[in-house]
């Protein structure tokens, strides 16, 4: 394969325009490789070549980044690449942030690949957009030289479209996929190899690292329950009798929603339940069970609650991914919300 | 408490005119084993065949997976099932090296997803690497019980079936030179190593899917226990449900956690015991007291590290971690045992649920990943595949065609006990 062109993003300081005073440059575009893009045009070895280098002031990108990106955007394009590469940006947060825009938008708008570096806490780091990688580096420029061959090393596989390794092998932040691989070692070697580690105090590395969840903060309370309409949302798997929607038992792909008005309880012979994950006897005898409806009906009655809505909301909540769950959320909420629904029950299993 | 493990290798199963191992070849008398299995009123049916590593079979309806043992000296076979449920784990058992007891079968009246989920073992092409039983010869054995039978006497049927027959098969080697002997031990080691605890919660869901400890299903209180009792038979499963959770009792006798630990014993660190607990708990105080009451053991016994692992998944997953929230805070390491629910190109976040404290985890690999199975010459446990899986698409057709399914439906693939090298590794 012949060699493929690199434009490379860099900021005023490694630019070569100078410090801080020069924070507010205006993007350029310059032929070959300026400052560490001399040393990562050699160490891609002849199969790349950094042909042109766009620098940018990091207070300009920060303080007006609709139209720096645009300008930059266009001077990337100028410079024809096959690859993107900027940075590294080491800890620096503003330059870190600059890189991840940069590469998004040369991903995204101009379709071109793109790859940086920067430490893994730099803000920039959390703000990459999706099929923007980004190589590990340290956090100062002392480390240059091992993450310039990092970088070179992952620019020329991303250049030649060939596929990278695990992010642990090929030294990049893990861009939310995983694979299943054989190893050498058992599940149970690794654990207690993994433990010995850990209670030894030295180094070690989880396969799967916990994120934090958004947490969900819960609704203010219902002013007045004796006047508000409640409705009634369940993951129980509870569908019309014979699934005529087919909502799948596991990993269910789609919500449906019954209308229950004038109906005193569930009855068996109009309500199943499909869920895969539990033990269904007792609310396929006994729908209600999954749906209180009977107890709704009664409270509705006695005046506790307003109205009972006249419509149901149903899925089967076994193994949703999360995106779908949360996709499934945001489309029920507002369909209660524009019926004028106050509060919600959620029956779970 | 020390276990002579006598090992005696099996290169192949036969059948043939009398019950014998000579040479490395088993050979087994067909119709005495049956009527011995057909000893018990429960039983209608049973049908024997056997699948060697390569052929171009594929088994189904998997019920459980045991490895021919006969305990010689220092206790009885498989106790509460065919012996009085006094501890095993001293003495003298032999063992069939290369062959498994694969019951298969459906339990009758069971309904949905209270009874028995798919499970496919493949025992050639892409797909057998992700089973713990495609290396060896496996005896069939597909059981039917009487008609009018519940679900739980059919299991209980098809388990003493299983259980019998592993003792069966392992007779011939009395008064046989063993190929390999091993001595299981935990002896007094150096004080400075640390003190290891492997917790393990075993699953008890319903009346029907379960883990039996000495005959009796696991409970939700930390039991500690000598390693060499497991490996020694005292734990049978009656797990039928997801089959790539699945903990056969072939993987209780080769468990390998204690396998692994016992092997660093004395080296790395001092194994402190097993504390046996359960997992798929439905009880929000009834998970919070096994939590802390494990944790509570694992400090009075001076434990500095455990692994956890789960078996299943669901709330398996919410046991696991509470009990890792609890020994954390008590000052207990831990590192955890998972497999990964996400989509099928590992896309989705892998795990059902987290506590911050866990920050060692080793993942056996993602659930959802697509494996093609080819067509395959001979199907044996069943003849078609079962219903009650709306989900698997592949599962409306023959059970010897092509397939392309989920690791979920392949038997064990992703264990949370750790026998594979399977792994999800970020990308």
């Amino acid at each position: 394969m012949s060699t493929f062109r690199i434009v490379h993003y860099l900021n005023q300081f490694f630019g070569g325009l100078g410090g801080e005073e020069k924070a507010d440059a205006a993007p350029t575009l310059r032929a070959g490789p300026i400052g560490p893009g001399v040393l990562l045009h050699d160490l891609c070895r002849g199969q790349a070549e950094v042909a042109a280098t766009v620098t940018c002031g990091d207070n300009r990108m920060a303080e007006h980044p609709a139209e720096t990106l645009r300008a930059v955007l266009d001077l990337v394009r100028e410079a024809k690449p096959d690859l993107l590469v900027a940075g590294p940006a080491f800890g620096s947060g503003r330059y870190g942030l600059a890189c991840a825009a940069v590469c998004s938008a040369a991903r995204q708008e101009l379709g071109v690949p793109a790859v940086t570096a920067m430490s893994p806490d730099n803000p920039g780091a959390e703000s990459r957009g999706a099929h923007v990688i980004v190589a590990i580096s340290g956090p100062t420029a002392s480390t240059m030289k091992a993450d310039l061959e990092r970088l070179a090393r992952l620019a020329v596989k991303i250049g030649r479209r060939e596929p990278l390794g695990a992010a642990d092998d090929e030294g990049y932040l893990p861009s939310g996929r995983r694979v299943n691989e054989f190893g050498t070692k058992t599940g149970a070697e690794r654990m207690v190899e993994m433990l010995l580690r850990k209670v030894r105090g030295e180094p070690f590395a989880s396969e799967v690292v916990v994120p934090a969840f958004e947490p969900v903060p819960p609704a203010p309370p219902v002013r007045d329950l004796s006047t508000a309409t409640l409705a009634v949302v369940t993951t129980s798997g509870l569908v019309g009798a014979g699934n005529p929607g087919g909502v799948e038992s596991w990993r269910a792909t789609k919500w449906e929603k019954y209308d229950i008005s004038g109906l005193s309880e569930l009855s068996p012979d109009a309500f199943t339940c499909v869920h895969g994950g539990y033990d269904t006897r007792h609310i396929r005898a006994n729908p209600n069970r999954a749906v209180p409806l009977d107890a709704l009906r009664a409270s509705e009655r006695e005046g506790r609650i307003g109205r009972l809505h006249d419509v149901l909301y149903t899925t089967v909540g076994n193994v949703m991914p999360v995106l779908r769950a949360s996709q499934f959320g945001r489309e029920i909420a507002a369909e209660l919300r524009s019926a004028g629904v106050e509060a919600a029950i959620f029956t779970a299993t | 408490m020390q276990l002579e493990l006598l090992g005696f290798t099996v290169r192949d199963v036969r059948f043939g005119a009398r019950t014998d191992l000579a040479g490395g070849v088993l050979t087994v008398d067909k119709d005495a084993l049956a009527s011995h299995l057909l000893e018990d009123p429960d039983l209608a049916e049973v049908r024997l065949a056997i699948a060697r590593p390569g052929d171009s079979t594929r088994i189904i309806h998997i019920l459980d997976a045991v490895e021919p043992r006969l305990k010689v000296k220092g206790g009885g076979d498989f106790p509460g099932f065919l012996s009085t449920p006094t501890p095993v784990g001293a003495g003298v058992t032999h063992r069939l090296e290369g062959v498994t007891v694969l019951v298969t079968g459906t339990l009758s009246g069971a309904a949905d997803s209270q009874g028995l989920k798919e499970s496919i073992v493949d025992m050639s092409g892409p797909a057998a690497r992700y089973n713990p039983v495609s290396g060896n010869v496996n005896l069939v054995i597909e059981v039917a019980a009487r008609p009018g039978a519940s679900p739980v006497e059919s299991a209980a049927a098809s388990r003493k079936a299983a259980l019998k027959a592993a003792v069966y098969l392992a007779s011939p080697t009395r008064g046989l030179t063993p190929d390999r002997r091993e001595s299981l031990a935990l002896p007094p080691v150096d004080g400075a190593l640390p003190r290891i605890g492997y917790v393990m919660p075993a699953m008890s869901e319903g009346e029907l899917h379960t883990t039996f400890f000495y005959g009796r299903s696991v409970q939700s209180l930390p039991a500690l226990v000598h390693p060499n009792e497991i490996l020694d038979g005292a734990l049978v499963s009656a797990d039928y449900w997801i089959a790539c959770h699945r903990s056969p009792t072939y993987l209780y006798q080769n468990e390998p956690v204690i396998r692994s630990l016992i092997a660093r014993h004395g080296r790395d660190l001092e194994f402190a015991g097993v504390l046996l607990c359960r997992c798929l708990i439905t009880s929000q105080d009834e998970k919070m007291r096994q939590a802390s009451q494990t944790a509570k053991v694992a400090r009075m016994l001076g434990i500095r590290g455990a692994v956890v692992t789960m078996s299943n998944g669901g709330h398996a997953y919410l046991d696991q971690m509470l009990i890792c929230r609890e020994l954390e805070q008590a000052g207990v390491a831990t590192v955890l045992g998972v497999d990964e629910y996400s989509d099928a190109d590992g896309s989705d976040f892998p795990l059902v649920t987290t506590v911050p404290e866990a920050t060692a985890v080793v993942s056996m690999g993602n659930q959802e990943q697509i494996v093609d199975c080819p067509a395959v010459d001979t199907v044996l446990g069943g003849t078609a595949f079962l219903a009650g899986n709306s989900y698997e698409k592949a599962f409306g057709q023959a059970p010897g065609s092509a397939l392309s399914v989920a690791l979920r439906q392949i038997y064990c693939s992703t264990n949370q006990l750790g026998w594979s090298t399977l792994r999800g590794r970020a990308y």
